[in-house]
């Protein structure tokens, strides 16, 4: 018998991670800032991408594609305030690059300034697949308990921002904003943090204006890049 | 459950990289996977075995190697393993660091079988 071992040793996501980092630099040059959030169920998304197309209105163009497993009913929530995509996965625990790319197709395509990608509720498989952002950005809401960092340490590790959400409920619930901080930078020492209640717009303007500095040095990337040539 | 979307990456990869190479029996499939690679190897070895008779043999077998995270410090150069997640240099503890290893999937290689080059694997 004739055997033989074909040596390979390649990342078997090296494909999808290659394409990822095509797209990030398309939409990049463009002036776009995609931001990829992700979160548990429930952690308030929806609610902070409501609060975020408000604050932002008539200064600063966003779209959002938004990824369910079923029904589109938080694309409903966002549709008369912004131009968005469902991306349904049929059961699917993640969203991957493809469905991006067709969400982007079903929107025309926007010049737009922000482009945020509602993941599907998972702290888990989400973290896994790269989506083309420029920032990963974690929810965390007061109601999950402040361990959640150490139980989901890729998640964190891989996000550049962790954002509390529901600060409103802290007198209710056990959470220590200071703990789940500790926790998250154990993990990755130069996470940024925000808090806030976005159902009632306490911290929005925070996170917006922390959205528009990564998009200005996003712009400052790629205008000094084209100023080289 | 992504592992089944990976395992069906990887039984597809394998798939095309073997024709490339002449065809044969796919008989081991050896698969690196990082702790930090968020799939847990129980699940994708269970995946393996419901999906590896779609295009090969279910004789196939998966070898997975499980590797540490490791990182090197950015201040001080040092290589170190990261334990328990705790992402510190044990030199400099306010440094930051990058993971060097430990954060993929790795295909690492195939054994193949060519006594009979077309069973086995689907064209």
């Amino acid at each position: 018998m004739n055997q033989r071992t074909i040596i390979v040793k390649k990342d078997i996501q090296a494909d999808q991670k290659a394409d990822a980092a095509v797209l990030r630099e398309q939409l990049g040059r463009r002036g776009t800032l995609v931001v990829n959030l992700l979160s548990s169920p429930g952690a308030g998304k929806t609610t902070l991408l409501e609060a975020t197309a408000q604050e932002f209105a008539g200064r600063r163009s966003m779209a959002v594609l938004v990824g369910d497993l079923e029904t589109d009913r938080d694309a409903q929530r966002l549709a008369p305030l912004v131009p968005v995509a469902q991306l349904t996965t049929g059961g699917a625990c993640h969203l991957e690059l493809p469905l991006v790319q067709r969400g982007l197709q079903a929107l025309g395509d926007p010049a737009v300034d922000f482009l945020f990608i509602e993941n599907i509720g998972n702290l888990v498989c989400p973290a896994s697949h790269d989506l083309a952002e420029h920032l990963r950005v974690v929810l965390i809401s007061t109601t999950e308990g402040d361990d959640k960092p150490g139980k989901y340490p890729k998640m964190f590790r891989t996000s550049q921002v962790m954002v509390i959400t529901k600060l409103d409920l802290l007198p209710h619930v056990p959470f220590s904003v200071d703990a789940v901080t500790e926790d998250a930078r154990r993990i990755h020492p130069e996470l940024d943090v925000f808090t806030n209640c976005a159902l009632k717009g306490e911290g929005v303007s925070d996170w917006c204006d922390y959205l528009e500095q990564q998009h200005q040095q996003l712009l400052a990337r790629y205008h000094a890049t084209a100023g080289n040539h | 459950m992504h592992e089944r979307s990976l395992v069906q990456r990887l039984l597809h990869q394998v798939q095309q990289i073997v024709a490339e190479d002449g065809g044969g029996r796919v008989t081991e499939i050896r698969v690196q996977v990082g702790d930090l690679s968020g799939v847990e190897p129980l699940l994708f070895q269970a995946a393996f075995e419901e999906m590896v008779s779609d295009l090969f043999s279910s004789e196939c077998q998966l070898a997975l190697d499980i590797v540490p995270v490791m990182a090197v410090c950015d201040d001080c150069g040092q290589q170190f393993e990261i334990v328990d997640f705790q992402f510190q240099c044990p030199a400099c503890p306010t440094g930051a660091v990058q993971v060097i290893q430990g954060d993929e999937v790795k295909l690492i290689s195939i054994n193949v079988s060519s006594d009979n080059p077309v069973e086995g694997v689907a064209s």
